[in-house]
């Protein structure tokens, strides 16, 4: 019994691979696009938070068209320190936590999928083990240039201070977007990955987070080297499903992503800026046909 | 013969001041009040200067516990090139008029300090708005003068700075803001329940 099941799994990986069109293939990553991204510990900086002058002078720059990436990029690390150490917008500071994590972020398609792989050395843990099943999520999201400052702010228009395990939030109130609806085109594409069971999850972000129902997620999966994390998504580039969003060759898509490391769950991720995906397209990254 | 006592000296001091000089030259007394002149303004203007050193700023424990402090652990207290701004330099103007003025004006700063209105760590907390308010006022009025005593745009070496102040830079002097407008807390603590202006919102 053990060695026929070995056989038929043997016979449908080569058919898998062999079959054109296949519902997916592994992508040639010399091919891609590739940005370290550094992902930041965020503190407590809701989206009514950063679009007060008075709390975040960045919101002055936002009126002037000023991505967050603009100018917080590359003193991320060093925001990120301050932040986690409690210096600033944390009232909870976690001990050991690390302020920042570079991700090597690369990106691909070939012109049915788009393949992401996120590469990162896991950071010193140890830290209260809130979500106790997985180790590591990693989440992104995708966005088409309806929902309010996704354009600037990337996934930060989904982190409202009203939201579960913000300060002082009693409830389990999700992720959501102001005016967020799905007829109207107002979400994010949310696609999140989680350690055990090892899996890929495809959602969506409108008037709350709805984490299943997406048809664009083909295949998620994560492996750790040593203590390398590598997380490769497949998702298809055209779901044509409500609550995906379509990719078009030629058009940028807003972007960000976001890392819960050791077992944190809620607002104790770390998440990185707004940026452009372009599909055969200018953009932070360049992502083109292979 | 004695000298007799001459007539004059049973005149009033305000008489013989009025009268004119028997004894000496109108250049030796000119350049005699020439000299205490300058004696005395420089004396004036000493005592005022010693009002102005970071001593006598904190010689009283409402300043020296509070925003003395919180000043200590910020840029313009301790930096890579030891260019200190004391609280002169921020909270007293340098030309002489505004000085004055200010000097004046300070006199109601004694009355606090004897009358104890901020004189525990509570009184002061309570007011620390009201004050901030009042010194924010005052220099945005003048268009962040102190400030500009030893910043200005066309010194800045925008390659120099990180992206986020050079971005902000320019986004001021594009917008015509002040210095104050964006640095308020650069060197005492925020106060809570700051009011901001609805034109810095997104």
């Amino acid at each position: 019994m053990f060695s026929i099941r070995i056989l038929t799994a043997a016979l449908l990986a080569g058919t898998g691979l062999i079959t054109a069109g296949a519902a997916y293939a592994t992508p040639d990553w010399s091919k891609a696009a590739s940005r370290t991204i550094t992902v930041v510990y965020p503190g407590v900086s809701p989206i009514e938070w950063i679009r007060k002058g008075v709390d975040h002078s960045g919101a002055r720059g936002m009126k002037q068209g000023e991505t967050c990436v603009n100018c917080h990029e590359k003193e991320a690390a060093d925001l990120g320190q301050r932040i986690v150490t409690g210096q600033k917008i944390e009232p909870e500071p976690i001990k050991g936590k690390v302020g920042s994590i570079p991700v090597k972020v690369e990106a691909t398609h070939d012109g049915t999928n788009l393949y992401l792989r996120f590469t990162w050395k896991q950071p010193p843990g140890g830290g209260p083990k809130m979500d106790p099943d997985n180790e590591v999520k990693l989440a992104f999201m995708l966005e088409a240039g309806k929902v309010e400052l996704a354009n600037l702010g990337g996934c930060w228009s989904s982190c409202h201070n009203d939201v579960r395990t913000m300060p002082g939030v009693k409830g389990d109130k999700t992720k959501y977007v102001k005016d967020g609806s799905l007829a109207n085109g107002v979400f994010y594409d949310l696609i999140q990955w989680q350690s055990k069971p090892n899996k890929g999850r495809d959602g969506y972000i409108a008037d709350k987070r709805v984490m299943e129902g997406g048809k664009g997620l083909v295949e998620a999966k994560g492996e750790k080297k040593g203590d390398t994390w590598t997380v490769t998504f497949t998702r298809k580039l055209s779901p044509n499903n409500e609550g995906d969003i379509n990719l078009e060759p030629g058009k940028s898509y807003n972007f960000g992503f976001a890392i819960h490391d050791d077992h944190t769950y809620g607002r104790y991720h770390h998440v990185s800026f707004g940026y452009k995906l372009g599909i055969d397209a200018d953009g932070d990254l360049k992502v083109m046909k292979q | 013969m004695g000298s007799a006592m001459q007539p004059q000296d049973k005149a009033s001091l305000w008489q013989r001041l009025r009268r004119p000089s028997a004894k000496y030259s109108v250049l030796a007394i000119v350049s005699t009040f020439f000299v205490l002149g300058i004696l005395f303004w420089g004396g004036f203007n000493t005592a005022m200067e010693a009002t102005n050193t970071l001593e006598f700023c904190i010689g009283c424990h409402e300043m020296r516990d509070t925003v003395y402090q919180e000043y200590k652990k910020t840029i313009h207290y301790s930096n890579r090139t030891g260019v200190r701004a004391i609280c002169s330099d921020c909270h007293v103007p340098k030309d002489w008029t505004h000085k004055l003025i200010r000097k004046i004006q300070a006199s109601g700063e004694v009355w606090g300090k004897i009358t104890g209105t901020i004189d525990t760590p509570e009184k002061f907390e309570a007011k620390r708005l009201t004050l901030a308010e009042h010194e924010w006022a005052r220099m945005k009025a003048s268009d962040s003068r102190e400030c500009r005593n030893c910043h200005t745009f066309e010194g800045m070496s925008f390659d120099a700075q990180k992206d986020r102040s050079k971005k902000q830079h320019e986004i001021g002097k594009k917008t015509n803001k002040t210095c104050i407008d964006c640095h308020k807390g650069i060197a005492h603590q925020k106060p809570k329940g700051m009011k901001g202006d609805e034109d810095d919102d997104v």
